[in-house]
């Protein structure tokens, strides 16, 4: 299976300190850059929120639509460990490819309708700028502290079932989505095999 | 002997003088005067230079006002960082007041997180004493704490109100009297010449065989270098607000009471002064 993650390791050689990377080249919807750089108000990014209980679009919107989310956007993605939490965290921040970084206005527009309105309303699930911990430059994040609500029923359901499973790529087909990056289901196949021995 | 409690009152009231200049390349309608404000080491920049703005804005047209940005010798300022930090990281060995330049175009975002509201540094603020908490009892006592006593911490930090804040921030001080202590110490260690922003890393209070773990075991394990060697030459200075604290001192004392009003104990790493 063809894996195009790269493992970077920060501090010194040998150090346990180190984090996951992916670079993924998609297309999209990005703004024209307002000329001072600011960003939007925090009521706007609720509004975005709002907008997509409006209904799909339909017809000849679709045409204009398509126009509109070409944009090419760079994607790139650390899986980190939280120690602090014991649990994977996925940080990751997108740009245009002139360089330019996409604001969260951006990137809520970018992440799938029936996920945001989740995002939106539930706080500690919720994506927010935080400083990467080994580059120190501004990300976005899941909070991960709502993780075992979601993995412990995916675990138990392994352990009945006596299968094999790989924690990082369950947890990462639930959070990827979320935010753009798609989880081959190769992944799932090479990963979760069934044993052949017996329960313990 | 001081007391423990007024410690606690020391660290929340300490203040930095402050002296805020607008960059030169902002334009003015005329020339704009300097501001000079008390900042409160325990709070975060963006919370408490609402009249920094306003003083600028005065000179200024409303197009060429974006985004308020601080910048010390070239250094755009992490507004998530508490004032403390900032200061002592970057100028404590210098003359008073801290001399900050004012920007407000040309925001670097390959640098600093954006702070469009308040809300922001509540979530960031929210954020770290969550994260301390699941370091110090797993997340129990913050997740037993109800929405209105979240708000009341945000709310006492908001607000310079001492009792209020502690009211609530002593019970996530309290710990299991047979424990001895905290799970694990939530601290940050910071060092502006590091390529990392910040080392943290999973540390016990209390040591196997019982005994407290002290300032200098965090550094012998963390940051060894920090510690001096026989010969007495100091390299560095272990600061936390603005003090030397003695490397005997127990780090669950430490964590109790010189923490940050986000629950860690941000430590700055610095050279020594070599006079």
């Amino acid at each position: 299976m063809r894996c195009t993650w790269m493992r970077k390791v920060s501090g010194s050689a040998g150090s346990a300190d180190g984090y996951m990377k992916k670079t993924v080249l998609g297309r999209g919807k990005i703004n024209t850059p307002s000329l001072d750089g600011s960003c939007k108000s925090e009521e706007d990014v609720c509004a975005l929120g709002k907008e997509t209980q409006e209904g799909a679009p339909d017809g000849s919107e679709w045409e204009a639509l398509d126009a509109e989310w070409s944009a090419a956007i760079r994607y790139e993605y650390h899986v980190l460990y939280s120690s602090s939490y014991q649990t994977p965290v996925l940080y990751f921040r997108a740009s245009a490819l002139d360089g330019r970084p996409l604001s969260l206005e951006e990137m809520w527009d970018n992440v799938h309708p029936s996920y945001r309105r989740r995002l939106l309303h539930s706080p500690w699930d919720t994506i927010t700028q935080q400083e990467h911990p080994c580059l120190g430059q501004p990300f976005f994040v899941l909070h991960p502290c709502r993780t075992w609500d979601f993995m412990s029923p995916i675990l138990e359901a392994a352990q009945n079932e006596c299968r094999k499973l790989n924690y990082i790529v369950s947890w990462l087909s639930v959070v990827g989505p979320m935010v753009g990056l798609e989880i081959p289901l190769s992944y799932a196949t090479v990963a979760s095999k069934p044993e052949r021995t017996a329960a313990r | 002997m001081a007391d423990d409690k007024d410690v606690l009152r020391d660290v929340w009231f300490g203040r930095i003088p402050t002296c805020f200049t607008l960059y030169q390349d902002e334009i003015t309608e005329r020339e704009a005067e300097p501001f000079y404000l008390l900042l409160p080491r325990v709070s975060y920049l963006p919370l408490v230079t609402d009249k920094v703005r306003k003083h600028f804005q005065k000179v200024m047209k409303p197009d060429d006002v974006g985004e308020m940005w601080f910048e010390y010798e070239g250094t755009p300022l992490k507004w998530h960082y508490p004032i403390g930090l900032l200061f002592d990281l970057y100028a404590s060995n210098t003359t008073l007041p801290w001399s900050i330049f004012v920007h407000f175009k040309n925001f670097p975002q390959q640098d600093l997180l954006h702070c469009p509201s308040n809300s922001v540094i509540e979530a960031h603020f929210m954020s770290s004493i969550k994260e301390a908490d699941a370091l110090k009892h797993k997340g129990a006592v913050v997740n037993e704490m109800q929405k209105k006593d979240h708000k009341q911490l945000w709310m006492g930090l908001q607000n310079d109100k001492f009792d209020q804040f502690w009211a609530m921030n002593r019970k996530l001080m309290e710990y299991p009297t047979e424990e001895g202590g905290f799970r694990y110490i939530p601290f940050r260690i910071y060092q502006v010449t590091s390529n990392r922003p910040f080392i943290q890393k999973l540390f016990r209070p209390v040591a196997s065989d019982g005994c407290p773990h002290t300032l200098g075991d965090l550094l012998k394990e963390v940051f060894p270098a920090a510690i001096p060697q026989n010969d007495g030459q100091k390299k560095y200075q272990v600061m936390i607000h603005g003090i030397e604290p003695m490397l005997e001192t127990p780090i669950q004392w430490l964590s109790e009471h010189l923490s940050y009003p986000d629950n860690f104990l941000h430590i700055s790493i610095i050279p020594a002064p070599s006079d």
